[in-house]
């Protein structure tokens, strides 16, 4: 099936897993340019599986990933983040690095033609790490660690920006703050594809597909999340 | 007590040379390189190759083994590696992989050169230099030995020691100064991160397993003043050493090698000293001894598990 002309990302029928164990089968998905798009699910749904087949970390036994156009299926990873997409892992940083080597790592990593002026750009967006600069990324706290993490996927200017459970380990003052980052990045105009259980993100999100079991249960726009009433169920707790 | 433990500082910068290539290779690709030593018998070669066939002074060895095993490196890395990477169990592979190609390159030198021992007279080492030696410390332009706190050490050894801070000094360099040598630290801070973060993690590799060897030739041109004399068989020594070197100051953390080959080479001394009947036991106590007492090495660097 050819690609969606209109997405940045198109995934189609992608089965992929751990050796004998398949855990995706068959997840259609896609991300258009400018969109924040929440793949929800709860723990062991496949969320991360799904995004380290996209990027390349593991291999993807069928279906496609089409990125702004592109088949990325069988390449590198390296190569996929050149294309414009880059990924914040739930681990998400060096931790042997200081934050400063972590930003230019990541501008580094693909190119970016000034890694140190890009640096100084991303502390006037997270200017918590501004005064840690020449720290180790280990000494931060774990909500200073994500905003680390979110600022070392940018540090390459992706188009859009793949992120594995950004609320992993923080507290709701700092989900809160993740999530002001988050609105403030789509203003700017940043494709984002968020993977969650934390429904406070929908917040942010223009469009939702829930992941339950490797396959695709729902996908449509929030209002049509919560107009679904086993879904309300699911995830909101409500009746 | 003076002379072992000076003797022993010396060994050990040379010691530290001996297994920073190892832990650089698999502090970035969590390979062990069971064939490390055999490239250093090999560097030994070239040193003998340059003062026989060339009448050179062998220190001219020092960057041609460098070049010529950082190019094999190379070469190597991309013949085996991405292979060995695809495999379902990499880390016990690479072991057998390494361990036989260790066998074939002993099999290999001693079908070519034969199994007796070859030796350089240590005066030859440096010798080229012994001109700037007389304008730096005065005396005559010779090549004999050097004094420290009224104590004569060959100048082998002393050039030798030299030359390993020099390499040591350029490995940080490379880590710590270039673009390379920050994304090689991310690879060996985590292995999966890197990718993720779209770094090319073939060539940073790549260019960390040319090095590795590309040292471990450098080192194996002062074996034959280090050790008297060296044969195709040197090679399995050499890897226990280094190996041992490598653990006690710690495993993934190529500048924590300076320590532990310091440790080793003033204990070795001291063994040689005081129970030299001994001797050949050290590395093997060392190593369950610190395996017993400190398993992540000197430095205490967290080793992940892969």
């Amino acid at each position: 099936m050819p690609p969606d002309a209109t997405s940045l990302l198109d995934v189609k029928g992608v089965d992929a897993g751990y050796g004998t164990m398949q855990v995706l089968w068959g997840v259609n998905l896609d991300v258009k340019a400018g969109e924040t798009v929440l793949l929800l699910g709860a723990n062991g749904a496949g969320k991360t599986t799904f995004l380290k087949s996209l990027v390349g970390l593991i291999e993807t036994r069928n279906g496609s990933f089409h990125l702004a156009g592109r088949d990325v299926t069988r390449m590198r990873s390296s190569d996929r983040m050149r294309l414009g997409m880059t990924y914040m892992s739930e681990l998400a940083v060096f931790p042997d690095l200081s934050i400063e080597e972590n930003l230019k790592v990541g501008a580094q990593a693909l190119g970016h033609a000034n890694p140190g002026a890009r640096a100084e750009e991303l502390y006037g967006i997270f200017p918590v790490l501004r005064d840690k600069r020449r720290n180790p990324a280990s000494s931060l706290s774990g909500g200073q660690r994500k905003m680390l993490g979110i600022a070392k996927a940018l540090a390459a200017e992706p188009k859009l920006l793949v992120m594995d459970e950004p609320s992993a380990g923080l507290s709701p003052l700092f989900v809160k703050e993740v999530i002001r980052v988050l609105s403030d990045l789509q203003g700017r105009g940043l494709s984002l594809l968020i993977a969650e259980q934390n429904i406070g993100f929908l917040e942010v999100a223009t469009r939702v597909f829930v992941l339950e079991g490797g396959r695709i249960r729902f996908s449509g726009t929030v209002a049509e999340m919560t107009d679904n009433e086993a879904l309300r169920r699911a995830y909101f707790g409500l009746k | 007590m003076l002379y072992p433990l000076i003797a022993g500082v010396l060994f050990g910068l040379y010691f530290s040379l001996v297994g920073i290539g190892l832990n650089l290779v698999f502090g970035v690709m969590r390979i062990v390189n069971l064939a490390h030593g055999d490239f250093l018998m090999l560097g030994a070669f070239v040193a003998f190759g340059v003062y026989t066939a060339a009448g050179l002074d062998p220190l001219v060895g020092v960057p041609i083994a460098f070049a010529l095993f950082c190019v094999a490196g190379l070469l190597l890395y991309w013949i085996l590696v991405p292979r060995l990477q695809r495999a379902r169990d990499p880390e016990m592979l690479s072991f057998i992989l390494f361990f036989g190609f260790s066998q074939v390159i002993e099999a290999l030198t001693t079908i070519v050169f034969g199994t007796s021992e070859r030796s350089i007279p240590s005066r030859e080492l440096a010798n080229s230099l012994s001109g700037v030696r007389a304008a730096i410390f005065g005396g005559e332009a010779t090549n004999g030995p050097f004094q420290i706190f009224g104590l004569s050490f060959p100048a082998s050894w002393v050039v030798a020691a030299t030359v390993s801070v020099i390499a040591i000094g350029c490995v940080y360099l490379y880590l710590y100064r270039t673009r390379l040598g920050t994304l090689t630290r991310a690879v060996m801070s985590r292995r999966e991160e890197a990718i993720a973060t779209g770094i090319n993690v073939d060539r940073v590799s790549a260019a960390a397993f040319g090095i590795g060897l590309g040292l471990a030739a450098v080192a194996g041109v002062f074996a034959p003043f280090m050790f008297g004399s060296f044969t195709p068989a040197f090679g399995i020594d050499a890897t226990v050493t280094s190996f041992v070197v490598v653990v006690l100051g710690s495993l993934g953390n190529p500048l924590g090698t300076a320590l532990g080959g310091v440790v080793y080479g003033v204990s070795y001394m001291l063994v040689q000293t005081y129970l030299s009947s001994w001797a050949d036991l050290l590395p093997y106590v060392l190593l369950i001894a610190i395996l017993l007492l400190r398993p992540s090495g000197l430095l205490g660097r967290r080793v992940r598990v892969a």
